[in-house]
C-alpha cells in the first residue's frame, strides 16, 4: 500500500486540491483492494448528507425539469475518471512524483483519446507519436529542479505550468476547462513580454490534455486561448488563463 | 409510516447518546427501501425516463439542496448549484454502476463534489475567508412532511458522529460540511497534516462500521 493512500479519507470528503484527486485517481487504477474500501468510504460520507436535510423552494423542481427536458443525456461510454473543476489560483511547489502521476494520468487519458480519433486513419503513427510525447514528459517531470506553477482561471478549469529550467522545458497540463466544438481547441502560447509565440494546439474538441513546452528561456508567462482546431499564428479570441513563468 | 417509537424521542443534539447499539429496525427497512427505489429510478432514468427523474427528484432534491446549502451558506448560491447538479444526475446517469455503490451516495457524490468547487471557485477569486464551521447540529433544518425513515437516518448519523473522538469528528465535519482541504482543517485545528489525513481515514471507518455501511464489492 503506497503513501498516497493515506489521502483516502481526504479524498473521499473533497478535501485534496487537483494534483492530489489525480494521482490518487491514478493510485485506484492500479489497486483494486484500494476502490473497495473508497467505494465503503464514499457510500459512508454520503450518510452525512442525511443530516443535511432542507426543502428546495418549490421552484427549483419546474426549473430543473425544465432543463432537463432540453439536456441531451451522455451516452454510456466509459471514459476515464478525472472530474472537478474548482478554479484554483496559487503557486505552489509540490513533490515531483506527486505532479508527475497528476500530469501522466491526464496524458494517459489523452493518449487513449487520441487512438480513438484517430484509429480510422493513422492509428499506429498517432500511438507512437502520443508516446513519445508521454516519454518526454516523462523525462522532464523526472528533473529534480520541477517548478509547479498554477493560474487562475476565468472559464472553469484549471492551466498547470511544470517547468524544469535545467531542460529549458515544461508540461502545460489544462484540467477541467469546459469542452469546445470539434471544429475548435485550446491553443498554448509562450509569451514574451507582450508577444506571443505559438506552443501547440490541444486536442480538438477537449477541455482536458497536456502539452510539452520547450524554449522558454526569455518567456515571462503561458497563456491559453479557443482557436479553430488547426491553430492560429496569433491569438485570435481573448486569453483565457495566463500563467507566469517568472 | 411507521413509528420509531424509541428512537424518535432521543433528543436531537450532537451528544452521544448511550443506548443500545442497534436501532431499532421500524425506519430501517423504510429507508432501505428508499435507497433502492432510488437504484431504480436512477437506472430508468439512464434510459432518459423524464417521469422517472421527476419521482427521483422527489426522492432526493431536498437531500441535494440541503447538503450544498449546508457547504454554501447561502440559499440562492445553493439553489443554483443544487440546480446545476440535479440536471448533471439527469445527463451523466447513464455512468451511474450500481454494482459500486448506491443512487443517493452516486447523487450526494456529485453534489458534495459542486459545492466544494464553488468554495473554491470562490476562494479563489476573492480573498479567502475563513468560514466559522458550526457542528452539525447547530444548523437549522427547515420542517418537512415527517419521516420516520429520514428521522431515523438522521438520528442515526447523529449518533454515530457523537462515538468518533473529536479531532476525527472535527475533522470530517470542517472537511465535508464547511468544505475545507485538509490542510485547511490542519491548519484550523492546529494539528499536524499525517495526524489529519490519519483522522479523516480512521473516522469514517469508525462511521462506517457504526452506521453499517456495508461494501458492494466486499470479499472478505
Amino acid at each position: 500500500m503506497s503513501d498516497i493512500h493515506t489521502l483516502v479519507g481526504a479524498y473521499v470528503l473533497d478535501a485534496v486540491d487537483d494534483l492530489e484527486r489525480a494521482a490518487f485517481d491514478r493510485h485506484l487504477a492500479d489497486c483494486p483492494s484500494c476502490a473497495t474500501e473508497v467505494g465503503e468510504l464514499l457510500e459512508t460520507a454520503a450518510r452525512l448528507a442525511d443530516g443535511a436535510w432542507s426543502v428546495p423552494p418549490p421552484r427549483l423542481r419546474a426549473e430543473v425539469l425544465a432543463q432537463v427536458s432540453r439536456t441531451r443525456q451522455e451516452r454510456p461510454a466509459p471514459r476515464p475518471g478525472r472530474d472537478g473543476r474548482s478554479t484554483v489560483s496559487r503557486w505552489r511547489t509540490v513533490t515531483a512524483a506527486a505532479v508527475a502521476a497528476a500530469v501522466l494520468t491526464v496524458a494517459a487519458g489523452v493518449t487513449s483519446y487520441l487512438v480513438q480519433q484517430q484509429r480510422v486513419r493513422d492509428e499506429r503513427a498517432a500511438t507512437v507519436a502520443a508516446r513519445a510525447e508521454l516519454d518526454r514528459m516523462q523525462e522532464i517531470l523526472d528533473e529534480p529542479d520541477l517548478v509547479v506553477r498554477r493560474g487562475g482561471l476565468s472559464f472553469g478549469g484549471r492551466l498547470t505550468v511544470l517547468t524544469s529550467p535545467a531542460r529549458d522545458a515544461g508540461v502545460a497540463l489544462l484540467a477541467g476547462a469546459p469542452p469546445v466544438p470539434p471544429d475548435r481547441a485550446y491553443q498554448l502560447w509562450l509569451m514574451a513580454g507582450t508577444t506571443p509565440r505559438p506552443a501547440g494546439v490541444l486536442t480538438a474538441g477537449a477541455g482536458d490534455d497536456s502539452a510539452v513546452l520547450a524554449g522558454l528561456s526569455g518567456m515571462s508567462a503561458v497563456a491559453v486561448t479557443v482557436e479553430p482546431a488547426s491553430g492560429s499564428a496569433q491569438p485570435t479570441t481573448d486569453v483565457l488563463a495566463s500563467v507566469p513563468l517568472t | 409510516m411507521t413509528d420509531p417509537s424509541g428512537a424518535r424521542r432521543r433528543p436531537d443534539h450532537l451528544t452521544p447518546v448511550p443506548s443500545p447499539r442497534p436501532e431499532p429496525n421500524a425506519g430501517r427497512a423504510e429507508a432501505d427501501a428508499g435507497r433502492a427505489e432510488a437504484d431504480g429510478l436512477l437506472r430508468a432514468v439512464a434510459l432518459g425516463d423524464e417521469a422517472a427523474f421527476g419521482r427521483l427528484y422527489d426522492l432526493v432534491a431536498a437531500r441535494v439542496y440541503g447538503l450544498v446549502r449546508r457547504v454554501l451558506r447561502d440559499p440562492a448560491q445553493a439553489e443554483e448549484v443544487a440546480q446545476e447538479v440535479l440536471v448533471e444526475v439527469w445527463r451523466t446517469a447513464t455512468r451511474f454502476d450500481p454494482a459500486r455503490g448506491s443512487a443517493t451516495s452516486w447523487i450526494c457524490t456529485i453534489a458534495h463534489r459542486r459545492a466544494v468547487d464553488r468554495v473554491r471557485a470562490e476562494q479563489a477569486s476573492a480573498e479567502r475567508q475563513v468560514r466559522v464551521a458550526t457542528s452539525p447540529a447547530e444548523t437549522p433544518h427547515d420542517e418537512v412532511p415527517d419521516q420516520a425513515a429520514r428521522r431515523l437516518e438522521q438520528q442515526q448519523v447523529r449518533r454515530c458522529l457523537g462515538d468518533l473522538t473529536e479531532l476525527q469528528r472535527e475533522a470530517i465535519t470542517l472537511a465535508y460540511y464547511a468544505g475545507h482541504t485538509y490542510r485547511e482543517v490542519a491548519e484550523l485545528l492546529g494539528a499536524a497534516l499525517p495526524t489529519v489525513k490519519t483522522r479523516m481515514r480512521d473516522g469514517l471507518i469508525r462511521l462506517r462500521d457504526c452506521l453499517g455501511v456495508l461494501g458492494v464489492e466486499v470479499t472478505r
